[in-house]
């Protein structure tokens, strides 16, 4: 038997955080992790990280990880064992592991227990089908091993997660069909959802998987509308042809070891299930053993470093006489900081039944936006969501964003400031900044758009402008490429004015016609066919090829008909006809009309 | 444009189209047509498209059944798929006085060759069971009546037109009749001046005052019609269904949509385009009653169109006595759309010959107007 003055068992940035800061204080401390490297859920990240740029944010995952690596193989107060599958905690923090085969036993004065979460399971029809598999196992056979599981996926699941895994496998040139939501709102980040939504991968709320369908494997998948008691509404099922079912509803904490180790666990839905009890310090109710990170709670990388500080801290307190009273609460308050914006509800009042108050000493705001300039080549933010990020804010160099003192307050950008540098860009991790400069006498604007996937444009590439949701707006030829070593690249093209807010992504040119009017099913190919014929008025355009007739009124597609039209006529849009607008502006049963409600 | 023209047609719309279409036909040169908006953006561009020959005048009836033999060759003739559909007209009775008159009209119509019978309220019910038939004591049917769609025909029109040389001129208002010694010597437009010593108001709403522009007081006004659309499903309903006394009309478009109006109480008078909500008000109730699978059903959209309408609602073609060949076709009232093919034809006719071959078109002339006016009933 081995002895240590501490043990972390579990290597993702928790524990990472918590046996680098042990070892600083000369504090005897074995690592154990059952894979083959350290670095737990953040090897198979290969996206840019949110949160606190103090804390690593701005980085991808993978990057943090060999950061914090290099951090323990500098410090000779630290063991590390991977490939050490923990079996068993033991009375007197007796740790057992598993290592090549063999039973290896080993002794800590207090333990920190970082062992994380894993995926919660979500039964249907068929969902031992080959082909389904969870998110996690995804990203780890594409991230780590370089193997991809399938051409066409379905997710189920909006969380961050979800829509992570929906950007990373269209990166690594894959099909995602779409994303099945229970619920009626998206359940990670807004600006995550937007980049896929760009990409033109749905977000279907209020959705479920009814059922896979396949004999050997996965060939397809049944999806239905749902109705406010999460049942499938007949009618409205629908078949979608995958190969792949990804399941992403969500993480529960690994709490088995922490129960042999005598602490108390207890169902708190909103942290993730069964979770040990702990006080602010990260100590559970077994005085020698503390938790950190996914175990503790469902959160993200951020929190759980924050927390592997405290609990390691705490411990060198306790085991050498240190006075480490200022740091501690200085982190306390960080991570309370961290957890005060509304994406961050369910945690607070998860800690709250647990007894942890909440300390922020300051709320989130949503920043007044300053006057714009138009015509100056400057940032756009489209970050509209308290969400604990300030990647922008400190990465410009000419402070020309302002997040302020909490960083789940939005960011604003000071146009006089900003000097279209596009660091800002680059740097943030939700994609969510993009350049503009409108040259109004030409009624052309300039675009600069994040790109992260493959192949890179060239200048000169004829491309297609897409919109916010991923449907073609107009054609554009590639002006500029900034090409940056963190692989966000600045790509720039002009388009006409008007599209100078719903253009957010360029497309190379596929061979099938995109579809302009949604509602209608009208391609490209058919309204420039129609226009070719001689039709050049907008409203004899429309009632040849139905194109902006359907029930949306248009609301989607009139201003790329008349963006199609202009190029193809040589006629401003804004010169162009617009048309009448008739009720109802949505569509109304007739239902409505039969007993009259409240007539003024 | 073309500085001297033949004929100048005042009006892009489905009678002036296919007026053009038949003069390019019958081999005319040179012949203008102005429409000051895009072409189906008059009352062509906002019509039911229902295709009806159950008149009670039987030149409406001769009319009509004329369209539709040339409607059924509208693909081949014209060049277009017009959605043209023969789903039959159900039209509905509610007394037996009602009923009465249906007999008497099938009679007459029967006699002009049309194949139209009568039917009970359990015939109806077995064609249509969908329908809710309270009150009904029975109606009139006839499977030869059609729909197609009104904006892709005139559409259809303006294209063939220009593909066989016709000076189609879009976006350009006539402002006047230029006449000397009551002879037409040209017109003006927004765009510029036209030579010509002929012209062909097919003005649609605006046909009064395209004959004042030649100091004609054409006996016609406008007034607006209400009319929506709904959101597309299956194909339930095969013909149009007209209810006189419920005030209603009804049709399923091959796109799947509802298309549906009613005579206003009071309608607004002249070219408004305005809507209401009363109208959206009226239509419910009588629609869910009468098709209760429409209760879910969402209006999509409402939108209105000028009725052109002559002392008798029927049509007038005919040529001015005061002026030399300024000819007329106006006054179509709720059905210029199905008889335009017909209408077209025989304008052009008389342009060429002097009068109307194929079909005799005189009793639609403007002296009918000094006898005792017999209007047209069956009209929603
Ligand atoms: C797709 C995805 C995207 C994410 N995006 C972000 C983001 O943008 N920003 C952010 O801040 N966070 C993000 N996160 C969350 C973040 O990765 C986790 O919150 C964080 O990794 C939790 O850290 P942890 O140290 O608690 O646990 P983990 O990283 O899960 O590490 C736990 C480790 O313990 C090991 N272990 C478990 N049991 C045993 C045992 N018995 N014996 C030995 N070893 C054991 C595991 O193998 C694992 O290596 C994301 C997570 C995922 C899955
Ligand atoms: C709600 C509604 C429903 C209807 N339903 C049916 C139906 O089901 N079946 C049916 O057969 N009929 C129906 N009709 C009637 C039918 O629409 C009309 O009778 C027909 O369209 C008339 O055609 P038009 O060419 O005479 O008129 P329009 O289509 O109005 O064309 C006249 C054109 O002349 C142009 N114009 C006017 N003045 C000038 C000028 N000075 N210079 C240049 N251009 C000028 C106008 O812009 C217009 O485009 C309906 C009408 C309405 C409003
Ligand atoms: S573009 Fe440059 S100057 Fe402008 S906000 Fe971004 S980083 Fe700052
Ligand atoms: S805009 Fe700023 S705060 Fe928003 S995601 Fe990007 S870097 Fe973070």
């Amino acid at each position: 038997m081995k002895f240590y003055e501490t043990i972390v068992i579990g290597s993702g940035p928790a524990g990472m955080v918590g046996a680098t800061i042990l070892g600083q204080h000369g504090v005897k401390t074995l690592l154990l992790d059952e894979n083959d490297f350290i670095g737990g859920q953040l090897v198979k990240q290969t996206h840019k990280f949110f949160g606190d740029h103090a804390h690593y944010a701005s980085l991808r995952g993978f990057e943090i990880a060999q950061k914090l690596q290099d951090g323990i193989s500098s410090n000779s107060n630290v063991e590390v064992e991977n490939a050490a599958t923990v079996m068993g905690i033991y009375p007197n923090n007796t740790v057992t592991y598993i290592q090549n085969g063999k039973k290896c036993k080993a002794y800590g004065k207090k333990l920190l227990i970082t062992t994380g979460a894993m995926e919660k399971q979500l039964p249907f029809v068929n969902s031992d089908l080959p082909g389904v598999y969870g998110a996690g196992a995804i990203q780890t056979l594409m991230n780590e091993y370089g193997i991809m599981p399938g051409s066409r996926f379905m997710i189920i699941g909006s969380g961050n997660i979800g829509l992570i895994l929906a950007y990373q496998l269209i990166q690594a040139g894959a099909k995602v069909r779409a994303i099945v939501e229970a619920l009626g709102k998206i359940g990670g980040y807004a600006v995550h959802a937007n980049k896929i939504k760009r990409l033109g991968v749905p977000i279907l709320l209020n959705h479920t998987i009814v059922k896979a369908i396949g004999d050997k494997s996965v060939s397809g998948a049944v999806i239905a509308e749902i109705d406010d008691k999460f049942k499938p509404i007949t009618g409205t099922e629908r078949e979608l042809v995958v190969d792949t079912i990804a399941i992403s509803v969500g993480l529960t904490p690994l709490t088995e070891l922490s129960e042999q180790a005598g602490c108390k666990v207890e169902f708190i839905p909103e942290l993730g299930g069964y979770v040990p009890i702990r006080n602010e310090r990260m100590k559970t109710t077994n005085p020698d053993v503390f938790i950190a990170g996914d175990l503790a709670s469902i959160e993200e990388a951020t929190t759980a470093m924050i927390e592997g500080k405290i609990a390691s801290l705490e411990m060198v307190q306790e085991l050498t006489g240190k006075d480490l009273e200022k740091e501690i609460e200085n982190e306390i308050t960080i991570l309370a900081l961290f957890r005060s914006g509304p994406k961050s509800v369910k945690i607070r009042s998860g800690l709250e039944k647990m007894g942890i108050k909440n300390l922020a000493i300051s709320k989130p705001r949503i920043n007044e936006p300053k006057e714009d300039i138009v015509g100056k080549l400057r940032a756009v933010l489209e970050c509209d969501e308290e969400i604990p990020c300030n990647s922008c804010e400190v990465s410009c160099p000419f402070g020309a964003i302002y997040i302020g003192e909490n960083l789940n307050s939005t960011p604003v950008l000071d146009p006089d400031k900003c000097t279209g540098c596009g660091t800002c860009v680059n740097a943030c991790p939700g994609l969510a900044i993009f350049m503009l400069k409108e040259d109004v006498e030409n009624r052309m604007a300039l675009v600069g758009i994040p790109y992260e996937l493959l192949p890179l444009p060239v200048k000169g590439q004829k491309m297609w402008a897409m919109n916010k949701n991923g449907d073609y707006v107009c054609d554009v030829t590639v002006e500029r490429v900034v090409k940056y070593p963190n692989k966000t690249h600045l790509v720039y093209a002009k388009i006409p004015i008007e599209f100078s807010q719903s253009v957010r992504h360029f497309s190379f040119i596929k061979k099938e016609s995109p579809i302009i009017c949604r509602c209608e099913e009208v391609t490209l190919d058919e309204i420039e066919n129609t226009i070719d014929s001689g039709i050049t008025d907008f409203e004899e355009l429309k009632r040849l090829t139905r194109v902006t007739m359907g029930p949306c009124g248009g609301k989607n597609c009139k201003l790329v008909v008349l963006g199609i039209l202009s190029r193809k006529t040589g006629v401003s849009i804004s010169n162009l006809s617009q048309g009448t607008s008739r009720p109802p502006v949505k569509p109304v049963e007739f239902s409505a009309f039969l007993k009259c409600g409240d007539d003024k | 444009m073309i500085s001297n023209a033949s004929v100048v047609i005042i009006g892009g719309g489905i009678i002036g189209t296919s007026i053009a279409f038949n003069l390019a036909k019958l081999g005319v040169k040179d012949i203008s047509v102005f429409e000051k908006s895009y072409i189906s953006s008059g009352s062509t561009g906002r019509c039911g498209g229902g295709i009806r020959q159950q008149w009670t005048s039987p030149m409406n009836v001769r009319l009509a059944m004329r369209s539709v033999e040339l409607f059924r060759r509208f693909r081949e003739d014209i060049g277009m798929d017009i959605e043209y559909h023969e789903g039959g007209y159900l039209l509905l009775a509610y007394s037996d006085e009602e009923m009465g008159e249906f007999e008497s009209n099938v009679k007459m119509q029967n006699q002009e060759g049309l194949s139209v019978q009568l039917v009970s309220p359990g015939e109806i019910k077995e064609k249509f069971p969908f329908m809710n038939l309270e009150r009904v004591v029975g109606g009139t049917w006839c499977p030869s009546d059609s729909h197609a769609n009104p904006q892709i025909a005139n559409i259809a029109y303006a294209i063939a037109i220009k593909r066989m040389g016709v000076d189609l001129n879009t976006h350009t208002a006539v402002d006047g009749i230029d006449i000397q010694n009551g002879e037409i010597v040209g017109v003006q437009t927004d765009k510029g001046y036209v030579k010509t010593n002929t012209v062909i108001n097919a003005a649609g709403g605006f046909s009064h005052e395209v004959g004042l522009m030649a100091n004609m007081d054409i006996p016609t006004h406008s007034e607006r019609h209400q009319i929506l659309v709904t959101e597309s499903i299956n194909h339930v309903l095969e013909p149009m269904v007209i209810s006189f006394k419920k005030n209603y009309y009804v049709r399923q478009t091959m796109h799947g949509s509802f298309v549906m109006g009613q005579s206003d109480k009071k309608p607004a008078q002249g070219n408004d385009l305005g809507h209401s909500v009363e109208f959206l008000e009226e239509m419910a109730p009588k629609m869910v009653h009468d098709f209760p699978f429409m209760t879910h059903l969402h209006i999509v959209r409402q939108w209105s169109g000028a009725y052109n309408i002559s002392p008798d609602a029927q049509p007038i073609i005919d040529t001015a006595e005061s002026i030399s060949r300024y000819i007329f076709a106006v006054g179509f009232s709720g059905h210029g759309f199905m008889l335009a093919p017909a209408a077209g034809e025989a304008v052009a006719e008389m342009v060429v010959y002097g009068r109307s071959k194929t079909m005799d078109v005189s009793n639609l002339n403007m002296r009918r107007f000094k006898r005792q006016i017999k209007s047209e009933k069956n009209v929603v």
